[in-house]
């Protein structure tokens, strides 16, 4: 509710702006998977490390161009958040300035729906940024995959009760966890277990 | 980091580090469902598929059932290459479980086909030259010593030495002397004889020949010659078999070269010339046991250095032929030599055995010979080989069992017998007597049995019919691949390849009337003739070898104990590399479809 109030203010206020067209409702055929690595946990304090989106259009995962941005060194890159993404202070060296981009981002999604896994989490990072910067929240529709597969799972299998945890949800799919723990690994996997999902629901049907 | 392509095999190994980078880059993921149809017969192609996970079917839907089914790709093979070549997919490409593609773009495919033109000349290949490639992969390395062993003659020959025919002895002498030569030719009335030291020192100290005699009385005209093109390794093999320390290189009938035994050695200074010459010098049961144990290893020692099958063949064949005419010469006495004929049979006969297999051999005598102990001397040539290391036949085929060893017209008889009787186990020995090569004793008696062969069988179109049906026997396990749900049970080898080839080609040459035995060499007197396209023969030819070197794999493992399988004519297919999965997919094919050549051309359809 307060995203969609949220959203019609934003729209009204960027209507001529740069960025208007992103306002626009979405008629093509493609989707954008999206996941970022952060410094932590918490929305409300956690920098971005890096960010990576895919298209997916037709059934296929267009790994060929996707973008994976890696960003300068935040203050708050820390020991145990490089346990889990690897990427050290020294590895964002020659990384993009967080202005440069969130404007990237911005110009590969477009107005094209995102899938992500847990996608919450990662929306509520890159709006924290994006609002101060460019005055408004992604305004794209969104999918969470833990809540497509909770619905499929519901559907197909009500007596079960569905692991959500990203390694169970690709093991049960069939679907190989390619370079887990890194931005694009993770987004290509998600959308894979997408692609997976719709390709069996579309046969079924 | 995305793309986890092996791009070390062929056809990638064939790009450029910049090209491997544009695959990494260019490549998507599609993901295809259990039954889907990925790309069907008539659409046109738009990727180049790479599996990366799952199983694909490739159907010809014209056909019912699993006569249709002409692929089956696994983890790491590609296909769709030639659909986007030719246009449009001749066949249907169905996944045979959930299964992850990489998908290489079309327009890319085309620029790197334009960019590296031995990547295009990859997927328009024949199976001969992707098994050349095989090859070469597996040499990287040990590349110099196949090069050595797959030089041509006219690398390694030298000048000949030519003289008029009124030369001197002491004329040659002094030319000989000259030239640091082993050996003259001399040339009288548009002939070439050889005169080499040796036969000089014997004209001249045993035979007392005076210096200024012409040499011409003392030369040899029957020449052992090869070609300049013709593999050095087949000069070794001639020399092997003739019994002679050089060969003349002819071309159009002129003398352009002499290869010295000398000059191959220093190119082979590996074991192979140590094993034969030890087959040579073996004066003694013992020492020729010895010599023949270690024929093994000189197998293993040739395959590591990447020699081809068919030239290690030649020479293992030589090389055994050699050893059981010795053990025939230790046993028979010199007077009955002459009187009889001793055949080797079946692998042997057609020189396609490389490790000992049973021993299949008979005996054909002379009529009118008189040779009382015969039986009680071929029961120890029977015990004798045995010891050499060839295990006796199961089925009974060998000299110490009397019905293999008969009179010239006692086997004409048999032979008519055979023929007119058609029965399993006649078919059978038909087939054994036809590869039938002649090891010891006068080789013309198994010429005269072999014309009467193909004098009660060509003609004989049921006969031929009946004779043919043994190959479709067996079923080609191209369904096999992969779905087996014991995989380490993997595809029979021998039934579901080497035999139907070598049955096939078989009955070819019976057709035909083709006398050599060998399945190559009736496969290159086939292709002669027009009885098969020459490129359909040689894909035959490289199907058998490819096939006989896997099995030669598993062989060579048992004996080193690495591996303890029963069935040495297995082959599980999920241990090899995908080219190599590739290269026996394309094998079976062209059994599949020699074997439907056959059962047309003999009436085998219903």
């Amino acid at each position: 509710m307060l995203r969609s109030i949220r959203r019609a203010a934003d729209r009204r206020r960027q209507a001529d702006g740069q960025y208007g067209w992103l306002f626009n409702p979405y008629t093509g055929d493609e989707m954008v998977s999206i996941d970022c690595e952060t410094t932590g946990l918490d929305p409300k304090t956690a920098e971005l490390v890096s960010v990576a989106a895919v298209r997916i259009k037709e059934g296929r995962v267009l790994i060929s161009d996707s973008l994976d941005l890696r960003l300068q060194c935040p203050e708050s890159l820390s020991g145990d958040s490089i346990k889990i993404h690897g990427l050290r202070g020294i590895d964002l060296d020659g990384g993009e300035t967080l202005d440069e981009a969130l404007e990237k981002l911005l110009d590969f999604i477009g107005n094209r729906p995102l899938l992500g896994w847990c996608i919450d989490f990662d929306l509520a990072v890159i709006n924290r940024h994006l609002r101060p910067r460019f005055g408004f929240d992604l305004p794209n529709a969104c999918l969470d995959m833990v809540n497509v597969y909770r619905r499929e799972v519901r559907r197909t299998r009500p007596d079960l009760e569905p692991d959500l945890r990203f390694e169970a949800m690709a093991k049960a799919l069939g679907v190989p966890v390619m370079g887990r723990h890194t931005a694009l690994g993770d987004a290509v996997t998600t959308a894979l277990m997408y692609v997976r999902l719709k390709n069996g629901s579309r046969r079924a049907s | 980091m995305m793309v986890d392509i092996d791009l070390s095999q062929p056809p990638f190994s064939l790009l450029d580090e910049s090209g491997k980078a544009r695959v990494s880059k260019g490549v998507d993921l599609g993901y295809f469902d259990n039954e889907e149809i990925i790309l069907d017969a008539g659409q046109p192609g738009e990727f180049v598929f790479i599996i990366h996970k799952g199983e694909v079917a490739e159907l010809d839907s014209t056909l019912p059932g699993d006569q249709g089914r002409i692929g089956h790709y696994s983890a790491g093979d590609l296909f769709g290459a030639i659909s986007i070549i030719n246009g449009k997919s001749r066949y249907r490409f169905k996944a045979e479980q959930e299964t992850l593609c990489y998908l290489l773009p079309k327009a890319l495919f085309e620029q790197l086909c334009e960019a590296y033109p031995a990547f295009a000349e990859f997927f328009r290949q024949t199976l001969a030259n992707k098994t050349r490639l095989l090859i070469e992969q597996r040499n990287e390395g040990g590349m110099t010593m196949a090069g050595f062993m797959l030089a041509s003659i006219a690398d390694c020959m030298r000048p000949p030495l030519i003289v008029g025919e009124a030369t001197t002895v002491a004329q040659a002498a002094a030319a000989l002397d000259d030239s640091h030569a082993d050996s003259v030719l001399i040339q009288a009335a548009g002939r070439f004889g050889m005169v080499t030291k040796t036969d000089l020192l014997n004209a001249l100290v045993l035979e007392g020949l005076d210096k200024g005699s012409p040499v011409l009385g003392i030369a040899q005209f029957t020449l052992v010659s090869a070609k300049p093109g013709d593999y050095l390794f087949q000069a070794l093999v001639s020399m092997t078999r003739h019994k002679v320390s050089r060969v003349v290189v002819l071309e159009n009938e002129t003398p352009v070269g002499v290869v010295e035994l000398t000059d191959v050695l220093s190119y082979f200074s590996s074991r192979s010339y140590m094993v034969s010459l030890e087959v040579e010098q073996a004066d003694d049961l013992d020492a020729l046991a010895v010599a023949s144990a270690r024929l093994p290893e000189l197998v293993k020692a040739l395959m590591a250095q990447g020699v081809r099958l068919r030239f290690v063949m030649d020479l293992l064949a030589a090389l055994n032929g050699r050893i059981v005419n010795k053990a025939f010469q230790f046993i028979v006495a010199p007077p009955y030599q002459a009187q009889c004929c001793l055949l080797v049979m079946g692998s042997e006969g057609r020189g396609e055995q490389i490790l000992k297999t049973d021993q299949d051999n008979a005996l054909i005598l002379a009529d009118g010979s008189d040779w009382p102990d015969c039986a009680a001397d071929m029961q120890r040539l029977t015990e004798t080989l045995i010891k050499l290391g060839y295990p006796p036949c199961p089925g009974n085929i060998m000299v110490s069992n009397p019905g293999w060893v008969k009179s010239e017209s006692a086997w004409r008889e048999t032979i008519t017998h055979w023929a007119a009787k058609r029965d399993g186990a006649s078919l059978m020995n038909l087939a054994i007597m036809l590869d039938a090569h002649a090891v010891a004793g006068d080789a013309t008696l198994l010429e005269g049995l072999r014309a009467h062969l193909f004098e009660c069988c060509t003609r004989d179109e049921l006969l031929l019919s009946y004779f043919a049906r043994a190959a479709l026997s067996f079923s080609t396990p191209l369904t096999l691949f992969g779905t087996l749900k014991k995989p380490e049970h993997g595809i029979d080898i021998k039934k579901g390849g080497i035999f139907p080839i070598v049955h096939g080609v078989r009955t070819l040459a019976l057709e035909r009337r083709i006398q050599p035995t060998s399945t190559l060499a009736r496969l290159e007197a086939l292709a002669e003739e027009g009885r098969l396209e020459r490129d359909f023969a040689e894909d035959l030819g490289e199907a058998l070898s490819l096939f006989a070197e896997l099995r030669l794999q598993q062989q060579l493992a048992r004996l080193e104990g690495r591996q303890k399988s029963e069935e040495p004519n297995r082959v599980v297919v999920q241990s090899l590399s995908s080219l190599e999965r590739d290269l026996l997919r394309e094998a079976l094919g062209i059994v599949k479809s020699f074997k439907q050549r056959l059962s047309h051309r003999f009436h085998l359809e219903y």
